[in-house]
């Protein structure tokens, strides 16, 4: 059998289609921004290193406050609002009693289906001040609010925020849901027999337990957060201004408009930096609550 | 008590109906207006369904934008790619799952690695990158790397599937006298169709849906996916929603209908992805 298994040939034809392409595609340019980073480069000739300069600059950039500000308020929208309002609905849609279930969770996934194109269009159009959905609904109902969402430097980035935590609330709601099943029934039905309130027994049993759950939500919805673009691109472009602007908004506008090639690499790797210290950080809050029962 | 309970219920079930609205109504909102004119939607009806359908809409978007050629993209470039990580990914992951070999745990690892690289630290360089293998505004500037993208998940899930499979079966193609490629391409590979048809809708979905490589590697207009194509409307139809919402309908159908038909599996691949991260 060690031979079979061993056959350098087969070994070679198997694995090395797959090794070549992510070496190449994936590996060669993560190598690349980091060696690119300590370059003034402008994507065409060698360029001139220049040490640590790119980091230097980016610490003076006005607008890496603005991008970190703005993660920031992203990352909190998605927790509060998926995280938040994603346990509440789990926990209620995992009850035993509960009629259309299957109904709830094919309508919560189906926005994770649709290109963010159309959901970001989509809600421009939910938002738009005069004809918009949101605006239209307070005036039916009698509310003498209305708001222009998207150019209010203030609303805008929570705005958009809410579209991202919209679209993807289906699939934090399903990776809560599978952790509330996990949990063995018997649990609650103990606690609730020694005289526990089904939501205290969620809150001091279910929750706890769900550790590692809630671990992978808390990373995905920072490090979107962190990483965010893409519905700032396509709703605001980055505006008004430059006060919608994210870190990968950055990396962007200095390699493809201005062409400073090196510096959007120094601005990639600090994002990865950040993020990778989030993972972290959250790894090891996580790890201190962890119960075994 | 007994009342008290129903009441904490209905709550609770009046909940979960109202963010289903909130998660829905947005969609039926697009679909109905896709059928409306200005005027219904501005002023006349803005909320309900449309008094009568004007299916105009929908040919006019079909025949007057680009969306056929769009669509085609979208089409090729999705199942290329699909295919392209299914043969690459199986055929890596029976590599590191059974076949033996110094560096398999080392490729493995390299190989997970990628799941945790952002796509935005690669964006610059792989820009460049495409420019220089001329593969700039081509399909192969996104069907390359959607393809090296999805590797490293698809061969972590296709890794855990084989690890699972008795060895034994193999053991006996091999005393029956099949080489190496038949017991991969009879025995696994057919144990694994499972997998591979979770992994296929998933990426998919990926690729259809994909955005922001796109946006940055494709230019010419003749090449657009549909995502891509559809941010182009709006600054030219703004003032046309009902054009607008039909050309986002179309856009959408499709997954939406595969949606429908394979939601457990499309859960399941999603909540598989979290397991293998985490």
């Amino acid at each position: 059998m060690r031979n079979y298994f061993g056959n350098k040939r087969a070994i070679a034809a198997f694995a090395l289609p797959a090794l070549l392409l992510y070496t190449l595609v994936v590996a060669y340019p993560v190598a690349q921004s980091l060696y690119r980073s300590f370059f003034d480069w402008d994507g065409l000739g060698a360029g001139t290193f220049t040490g640590l300069s790119n980091y230097v600059k980016l610490i003076d950039d006005p607008l890496l406050l603005t991008s970190l500000k703005n993660g920031g308020i992203f990352a909190l929208v998605l927790v509060v609002f998926q995280i938040g309002l994603g346990t509440v609905l789990a926990l209620a849609c995992a009850d035993a009693k509960i009629k259309g279930r299957k109904i709830l969770k094919v309508g919560y996934f189906i926005p994770v289906v649709l290109s963010v194109t159309v959901v970001c269009q989509l809600w421009i159009a939910i938002y738009d001040p005069t004809n918009g959905l949101i605006n239209r609904l307070f005036q039916m109902l009698g509310i003498p609010y209305q708001q222009n969402w998207l150019s209010s430097p203030t609303v805008s980035i929570i705005a958009i925020a809410f579209v991202n935590a919209w679209q993807y609330m289906g699939y934090q709601f399903s990776l809560l849901y599978a952790g509330v099943k996990s949990i063995p029934e018997q649990y609650m039905e103990a606690a609730i027999i020694d005289g526990c309130t089904k939501w205290a027994a969620h809150r001091k049993i279910t929750i706890p337990l769900m550790v590692e759950t809630y671990k992978f939500c808390f990373i995905v919805a920072i490090t979107s957060g962190i990483g965010a673009f893409v519905q700032m691109l396509i709703i605001t472009n980055g505006g008004p201004g430059t006060t919608n602007f994210t870190l990968t908004f950055m990396i962007f506008r200095y390699a493809f408009n201005e062409f400073e090639y090196g510096y959007a690499c120094a601005v990639a790797v600090f994002l990865v930096a950040l993020s990778l210290l989030a993972t972290v950080i959250i790894n090891r809050l996580f790890e201190r609550e962890r119960i075994t029962y | 008590m007994p009342t008290r309970v129903n009441i904490g219920r209905l709550l609770l079930q009046g909940l979960l109906w109202f963010y289903f609205l909130i998660s829905v109504y947005p969609l039926i909102w697009m679909v109905s207006y896709s059928l409306k004119n200005n005027d219904e939607i501005f002023v006349t009806n803005p909320f309900g369904l449309p008094f009568h359908f004007r299916i105009e809409n929908y040919i006019h978007a079909w025949s007057q934008f680009s969306i056929p050629r769009y669509f085609v993209n979208s089409l090729v470039v999705s199942t290329i790619s699909t295919a392209g990580i299914l043969i690459l990914a199986v055929m890596f992951s029976y590599a590191i799952a059974r076949m033996v070999w110094k560096l398999r745990e080392t490729a493995r690892l390299y190989m997970i690695i990628g799941m945790f690289i952002p796509l935005q630290v690669i964006m610059v360089p792989l820009a460049i990158l495409v420019r220089n293998l001329h593969l700039a505004n081509t399909y192969g500037a996104l069907i390359v790397p959607y393809i090296a993208f999805g590797l490293p998940f698809s061969s972590l899930v296709f890794y855990g599937f084989m690890r699972s499979i008795p060895v034994e079966l193999e053991e006996s193609a091999c005393i029956d006298g099949a080489s190496i490629y038949k017991t991969f391409f009879r025995i696994i590979v057919p144990i694994v169709l499972p997998a591979i048809a979770t992994i296929a809708i998933f990426q998919y979905l990926g690729a259809w849906n994909e955005f922001l490589l796109a946006y940055i590697l494709i230019s010419d207009e003749a090449l657009k996916t549909l995502p891509l194509g559809l941010l182009f409307f709006q600054g030219q139809y703004s003032t046309d929603w009902g054009g607008m919402g039909a050309v986002m309908t179309i856009a959408s159908l499709p997954m939406v209908i595969i949606f429908m038909f394979f939601s457990d599996q499309v859960e399941r691949a999603m909540t598989v992805g979290a397991a293998v991260k985490g």
